[in-house]
């Protein structure tokens, strides 16, 4: 019986439906498929070759399929150009799209369906929108978004609470900007200064480092903190400009309608403007403020505003602070007049002093005697005395301020008076000599010892006259035994009568008690130093001189008190070049620093960082390290030997940028 | 006919009025109005006050909450277009406050900064913003400009029928290569398997087909040596080639100007979103380290 080859030809439909299949046998032993119209397999697929391969019986229900131009087919998904195989086993050969499934059939010959897979896709017009080539918009929109509030929100903050010991810093990139150089250091550490989450920023972080007390102890401490933190720098210790209740209390809220709105929307949400970073801005793009001086830029600083300006506080002051002395200053012209401090007593441990009005000519009770008329009058007796003592005494010619007032070291003002330095060498203390032949004086300013010195002893007379001179020792006061030599020193004609208020008890002398007033004005500054103002050897042409403040000249009562009143500076300052060539501005911070308001306000700029850094501050004073250990003992030394509590003012640290001039 | 067309033309050109143009020009009147205030109250007010420029003054402040509320309206109009309505807030009226409101915001928001940037949230909801703003920029000029270039671009002929035309030239190439060879069918085939219509995002853009199968099919057809008997079939596989190749052509520069229309949302979309999740950031860490 011949092998036969049925074949059953199977295509789809375009439209759909059922497929057409049509049959038809072919004699053996074999045939041929290709594309080649002449092939007994025709396929019309370009991938298979024109002749491609031949098929053969070789056997009851076994074929050969071979490739005929070398070109490979697929049989069962092997690749290969020659295979036999049983057809009984429903082998499938392939070419190209089209399938070639092998069954057997009742004469031992073969069934071999043909079909084509249809995988041509007719893309739709879809294909013109660029959805189609791209990752989804909507993806792509949601990671980006899910991955900045991850990176840029949750991490940070997740970071802030749990990480704070990390040496990441993922808060970093919520920093607006670079902090000024003098707290650079704390870049990297948000929360030393961002203390509480959602809480603005408190003056007790600032005073953490800045904190001025009155007690050098506690002062040590906080500049301690600093340096353990990692500051380059010795921060400035600051004192507040009044009590702080009493300061929000009387601060009004700004005129301007905005700042006014900004305020009080503030201050409702827990963010006051009375804090010190209220003025103190840092993460801020530093102004570009003319330093005087290029090599200590105000840059290095944080960016100082001024949130409320002098007079804006100290006008209608009493509607807002019930308790208060200080007077309204609401511009230049209406400054009160001065009202110094006047000692009303130097008895008791404690002088007291009492707020006085000027024009009011009040009168002082420091308990001394010196009439300044007298020793200032160029034909009097102690003029006279002067030019006796001539140039190698110091003196030569009728008495000036000078001759007694000596300059301080700054030159801003003038050292105490002291008896031994500025009397002495008229008022001789000297009470008898000693066996080489040396005066001896009395002790100053202790009564007891003076009493205790000159009991029991017997001065003799040596000096043929009368009068008082430097280095003698004055005849009569002591020439009498020894209680007559007490009561003597005491009594007119003795070495304490002239200067000193002096009762009697019986026979106990009673000595009224001195105490110079040294600063009248301790709620404002005057700087001697300036040269308009003509201090010690600063006199300018055109300037000042002491006379024309101080009529001391005039004064017969030691009472009297010899500072000038306000009209005297306002004849420089607020007055125009056209009024007088000294013409100066009338700034509030001239006289009073808003930190110590007792002290002026330094010209604006600060010495350079650098040179204010801790191992160059202990280097200058000679306190280089001997040790680690002797660190902090050496700082609380530092901190003692300052006047605390303004140790940055007294420094000319005192920062100026911003404080406005009052009108006029 | 023509005439007829003609005259519908114009009255359509008549009647429609773009989100550009929409009631006058209002919201373009709204924004500059806006913008100019903020711009006069910067430098007449803000450049006053003691503190530098910066977003934490009450101006700042002012500024900041109007553009972040602007963001957040802005960013509505996502919502809002999927819900369909018309009237006085007409989808119309929101694109067009959309459009103008959102240009104000580069005045607005760059005043708040207070030019002050650096590399922190601050400045990346700022960069982000103006990318945003930069990317509907571009959708102005693609809406304005390229309906046109599309419409003429495919004159009375469908999306649908470009792709039917290369599919029929396919069927076309197809049979004709039946008589060739196996190294002139695989020239065939890859014209008809490996042609890519449309390609990737940067090819849409560019409009660069340089690899283009079935011009690489056409060039190779070229280079075969000259074979007698088959020479006819070849020349008519070029013809084919050679129209499908126009064809092609004339679909993908739909695709490319589809795509240009298209792309500025890609980067709009993605960048609102970056922009919000920022400016959350931005709000939160300015509060939280306030």
């Amino acid at each position: 019986m011949t092998q036969e080859f049925h074949l059953r030809l199977i295509t789809q439909r375009a439209a759909g439906g059922d497929p057409i299949i049509r049959e038809r046998t072919l004699a053996g032993p074999e045939l041929t498929i290709g594309r080649s119209t002449d092939s007994d397999i025709l396929l019309t697929d370009l991938s298979v070759d024109p002749h491609h391969a031949k098929l053969r019986f070789t056997g009851p229900g076994r074929v050969r399929l071979e490739s005929v131009g070398g070109a490979p087919f697929l049989l069962n998904g092997q690749s290969t150009q020659r295979v036999d195989f049983s057809v009984s086993g429903g082998p499938v050969a392939a070419f190209g799209d089209y399938r070639l499934a092998f069954e057997g059939s009742e004469d031992e010959g073969a069934v071999i369906t043909v079909t084509r897979e249809e995988h041509e896709h007719h893309p739709s017009p879809s294909i013109f929108s660029l959805k189609a080539p791209v990752f989804g918009r909507r993806n792509m929109a949601w990671g980006l978004g899910l991955g900045i509030f991850l990176i840029c929100l949750l991490v940070p903050l997740i970071g802030t609470v749990w990480l704070s010991q990390a040496k990441i810093y993922p808060d970093q990139q919520w920093s607006s900007g670079p902090l000024s150089k003098a707290h650079a250091f704390l870049e990297n550490d948000c929360k030393s200064c961002h203390a509480k989450a959602f809480v603005a920023v408190r003056d007790e972080t600032c005073l953490s480092c800045h904190k001025a007390g009155s007690d050098p102890v506690e002062n040590a401490t906080v500049l301690a903190r600093s340096s353990d933190g990692g500051s380059p720098f010795e921060p400035r210790l600051i004192a507040e400009h009044a009590p702080h209740d009493k300061l929000r209390a009387a601060t009004p809220l700004p005129d301007a309608l905005g700042p006014k709105m900004g305020a009080v929307i503030q201050r409702a949400l827990n963010h006051p403007t009375d804090r010190c970073a209220s003025c103190h801005l840092e993460h801020t793009k530093p102004e570009k403020t003319v330093s005087p001086d290029p090599k200590a830029p105000l840059s290095d600083k944080p960016t100082l505003v001024v949130v409320q300006d002098c007079e804006s506080c100290h006008t209608k002051l009493k509607m807002r602070l019930t308790k208060t002395d200080l007077i309204d200053t609401p511009d230049w012209g209406r400054h009160p007049t001065f009202r110094p401090l006047i000692m009303t007593s130097a008895a008791g441990p404690k002088p007291t002093f009492q707020r006085v009005q000027l024009k009011g000519l009040p009168l002082e009770r420091n308990g001394l005697i010196f009439p300044h008329k007298m020793h200032l009058d160029p034909l009097g007796g102690v003029a006279r005395q002067a030019i006796v003592l001539g140039k190698a005494g110091g003196y030569g010619a009728a008495l000036e301020c000078a001759s007694c007032h000596t300059p301080d070291a700054v030159g801003s003002g003038f050292k105490p008076i002291e008896m031994e330095r500025d009397c002495a060498s008229c008022h001789s203390l000297a009470f008898a000599r000693d066996g080489a032949g040396r005066l001896k004086s009395l002790p100053h300013a202790e009564l007891q010892k003076v009493v205790d010195t000159l009991s029991g002893k017997t001065l003799s007379a040596a000096s043929l006259s009368d009068r008082l001179r430097p280095g003698t020792i004055q005849p009569t006061a002591f020439a009498a035994n020894s209680a007559g030599a007490y009561r003597a020193t005491f009594s007119k004609g003795g070495a304490c009568y002239d200067c000193h208020t002096i009762t009697w008890a019986g026979d106990t002398v009673q000595m009224a008690p001195v105490k110079l007033t040294q600063r009248y004005l301790p709620r404002g500054a005057f700087n001697h130093g300036v040269p308009e103002h003509g201090g010690p050897g600063q006199s300018k042409v055109g300037g000042f001189e002491c006379v024309d403040c101080h009529k001391a000249q005039l004064s017969e009562r030691t009472s009297d008190v010899l500072i000038p009143d306000i009209a005297k500076c306002a004849s420089c300052h607020g007055k125009t070049e056209a009024q007088t060539k000294a013409a100066d501005d009338a700034d509030c911070t001239t006289c009073h620093s808003f930190h110590a308001p007792g002290k002026s306000t330094p010209p604006a700029g600060h010495p350079p960082l650098e040179t204010l850094k801790w191992t160059q501050t202990l280097a200058r004073r000679g306190r280089l390290a001997q040790g680690p250990d002797a660190k902090h003992d050496r700082r609380s030394a530092n901190v003692l030997q300052r006047d605390l509590p303004h140790v940055g003012f007294s420094r000319g640290l005192e920062p100026p940028v911003g404080h406005r001039m009052l009108p006029g | 006919m023509a005439q007829a067309g003609g005259q519908s033309g114009r009255v359509r050109q008549r009647t429609h009025e773009g989100f550009l143009r929409h009631k006058g020009f209002r919201w373009a009147f709204v924004a500059t109005g806006l913008s100019v205030a903020a711009v006069g109250v910067y430098f007449f007010v803000a450049l006053q006050l003691s503190e530098p420029p910066n977003g934490g003054s009450w101006i700042g402040y002012t500024l900041g909450t109007i553009s972040a509320g602007l963001i957040v309206w802005l960013a509505c109009l996502g919502i809002r277009k999927r819900a369909v309505s018309d009237g006085h807030y007409s989808l119309k009226a929101w694109v067009s406050a959309h459009v103008y409101l959102g240009l104000s915001l580069t005045v607005l928001a760059t005043l708040h900064t207070g030019f002050q940037f650096g590399w922190n949230i601050h400045t990346l909801a700022y960069g982000l913003m103006m990318l945003v703003i930069a990317s509907g920029g571009l959708g102005i000029w693609a809406y304005s400009v390229l309906p046109h270039r599309l419409s003429a671009n495919r004159g009375e002929v469908t999306r649908r029928q470009m792709l039917d035309n290369v599919a029929s030239l396919d069927a076309q190439l197809q049979e004709a290569a039946q008589p060739l060879d196996r190294a002139c069918a695989a020239i065939v085939r890859h014209s008809i398997e490996d042609t890519e219509i449309g390609g990737g995002f940067w090819q849409r853009l560019t409009g660069n087909y340089s690899h283009c199968a079935n011009k690489q099919a056409l060039g190779s057809l070229r280079n075969l040596p000259d074979s007698g008997p088959d020479s006819e079939i070849l020349a008519k596989i070029e013809t084919l080639m050679t129209q499908k190749a126009d064809a092609l052509a004339l679909a993908r520069r739909q695709m490319r100007i589809t795509a240009l229309l298209e792309a500025w949302l890609f980067v709009h979309i993605p960048a609102t979103f970056a922009l919000l999740a920022a400016l959350i950031a931005h709000i939160v860490s300015v509060f939280a380290y306030w």
